[in-house]
């Protein structure tokens, strides 16, 4: 094998699910009636937007070597709070700031802090105590929903303020600025992970938490951060969730998290650790959101989605696996 | 060699009723090179583990350039200018050579306050510093898991003769070597005690000892069996102190 076709190839399985994307919308709009269209992709992009968002912090803290369960719940309770802040039906309190402006910051704020002390109480627990991140973080998504049911009485709020709505309704060439924020997102977390210390130490940490440590990378700070970045982000993501449904219920963002995991997994990031960019994770969200659109499309009932997304999950795993030996010949 | 860089005195530690160190004392000075030899589970592991910030002792001093020393964590002994070289190999298989070989000490530039990774400045060096060791790695951008063993020991060997400090640990540093290569790894720690650095080298195989060392010191169920000039000895005395059937030719035994 010459050094040019091995470096094709590496290039190719590096970022294989962007040419699975092609492949896949190439054939959709071939063979799907009215999937070839500006306003079926803008949708795509934006009925991805909590997702992605979410898929973010899930996929920092697993490229770390743990796991995040809680990041549904956290979305849920952040979007919970803004609903009971901010929205003047139902059980909103209907909390009004002047000047109007101020209540996207502020909005943000409680969204953001809700997750990010979620985050840093399982990153102490997962990485201070040493207990497992998997039971930690499952624990932290019982409980954390169990708050969002308490405080709602599983009751909704309705009508957020128009100033915080106003991100789902403005437009920015065609996207909702909902929209713009997950892909600024993905840029800013991906430059930091690809460019910074900091995310070259999580990716070494993931890789070998061990040699890191000897290397003397502060690896408990690091990790503790990563939860709560995590958590953060996943609030950025119950924050858009309010603002696309102007709102939140109870039961708001459910089935989320394994949406967000097949997303991760599609998207490259190795379950082990260490392997992974979150570029891939975007890729791996629009096919599943471009997936989505084409089974409303073809007028399958919503519940196949499920069967598709379980396949999906299935079909990422074997092709990690056959990565990785393809991988190993190469070298 | 006659200032003192670090002097162990009476280093104990036991793990739970189990005792691995019986009372270690002994001292390296600067420039020197001990070798550290033993028979498997005399305790040169747990006593590198101690120096270099991975544990604490359970009692004992430890005195580095006159000072006390006692490093909680490898930062610490790293900052004090204590490097170690691992057994197990401290490299992350999933990074590239260059982000290994600055691993923890990332070259930045900093745009609007934050720091960003100086690829280029840092590949430069990397570069520099393996192929002047005479390492043979194709591509310095290859990921550390698709390197063999040897290549992967000379990038660990490398960072430490290039970031030098004042004592450097090596816990068998040649397990995965070929001849060649095993013959540039003792020429690079001559060439790091030249310096001024103190070497400590763990290993099992006499002749390396014998080669590289200045003197020799063993250790036998948790305590020193021998501490000797390498000109005063020879390979059979020192296998001797070893096994622990004789102590001709040992130094003192135990504490000092």
């Amino acid at each position: 094998m010459t050094p040019h076709t091995r470096k094709s190839l590496e290039f190719l399985l590096d970022n294989l699910v962007w040419f699975m994307l092609i492949v896949v919308l190439a054939l959709f709009s071939a063979l799907i009636p009215n999937y070839f269209q500006i306003g079926i992709f803008t949708n795509i992009i934006e009925a991805s937007s909590v997702l992605g968002v979410m898929s973010i912090g899930l996929a920092l803290v697993i490229i770390t070597g743990h796991m995040d369960l809680s990041v549904e719940s956290v979305a849920a309770l952040s979007a919970m709070a803004v609903g009971i802040l901010f929205c003047s039906a139902g059980i909103g309190l209907g909390i009004k700031l002047s000047p109007e402006w101020l209540m996207i910051p502020a909005s943000l704020l409680v969204a953001c802090a809700i997750g990010g002390l979620i985050g840093l109480f399982n990153g102490f627990l997962v990485v201070k105590l040493k207990m497992s991140a998997f039971i930690i973080t499952l624990a932290s998504f019982i409980w954390v929903r169990g708050i969002v049911l308490a405080v709602s009485g599983g009751r909704s709020a309705q009508d957020l303020d128009p100033a915080i709505r106003w991100f789902a309704i403005e437009r920015f060439a065609g996207i909702p600025l909902s929209a713009w924020i997950a892909i600024g997102c993905f840029l800013i977390f991906s430059i930091m992970m690809a460019k910074t210390p900091f995310g070259r130490h999580l990716i070494m940490i993931g890789g070998n938490e061990t040699a890191a440590y000897r290397a003397g990378i502060r690896v408990t700070r690091n990790l503790i951060i990563a939860f709560v970045m995590a958590g953060a982000i996943a609030g950025l993501a119950g924050w858009l969730l309010a603002v696309r449904t102007s709102g939140a219920t109870a039961n708001l963002g459910v089935g989320l998290l394994f949406n967000a995991f097949a997303a991760v997994v599609i998207g490259g990031v190795s379950l082990k650790g260490g392997v992974g960019a979150l570029p891939g994770v975007y890729a791996g969200v629009l096919l599943l959101s471009s997936i989505n659109t084409a089974i409303n499309l073809m007028g399958l009932p919503a519940n196949y989605t499920q069967v598709i997304h379980g396949f999906l999950v299935l079909a990422a795993v074997l092709l990690d696996t056959f990565k990785q030996r393809l991988r190993q010949r190469l070298a | 060699m006659s200032e003192k860089l670090l002097v162990l005195d009476d280093i104990r530690m036991n793990f739970g009723a189990i005792a691995a160190l019986k009372g270690i004392s002994f001292s390296i000075g600067k420039g020197e090179v001990v070798a550290l030899l033993g028979d498997n589970g005399a305790g040169k592991s747990t006593l590198v583990k101690i120096i270099s910030g991975g544990l604490r002792p359970t009692s004992g001093q430890m005195v580095f350039e006159g000072a006390d020393y006692q490093a909680k964590t490898p930062a610490e002994a790293k900052a004090a200018g204590i490097e170690t070289v691992y057994q197990d190999l401290s490299l992350c298989t999933n990074v590239d050579v260059v982000g290994n070989f600055f691993m923890g000490r990332e070259i930045t530039r900093k745009v609007a306050g934050i720091p960003f990774l100086d690829e280029r400045a840092m590949e430069e060096i990397t570069t520099k510093a393996l192929t002047s060791a005479g390492t043979r790695i194709p591509s310095m951008r290859t990921k550390v898991e698709h390197l063999s063993g040897g290549q992967r020991q000379a990038i660990e060997l490398n960072r430490f003769a290039h970031w030098g400090g004042k004592l450097l640990l090596l816990d068998e540093p040649f397990a995965a070597l070929g001849v060649e290569q095993t013959r540039r790894g003792l020429d690079m720690i001559r060439h790091v005690a030249n310096q001024g650095i103190g070497v400590v080298i763990i290993t099992h195989i006499m002749q390396q000892a014998f080669q590289v060392a200045d003197r020799i010191v063993v250790i036998r169920h948790g305590v020193v069996a021998g501490d000797v000039d390498r000109a005063k000895t020879s390979p059979d005395a020192v296998i001797e102190m070893i096994t622990g059937q004789a102590l001709t030719g040992a130094g003192p035994v135990g504490k000092e």
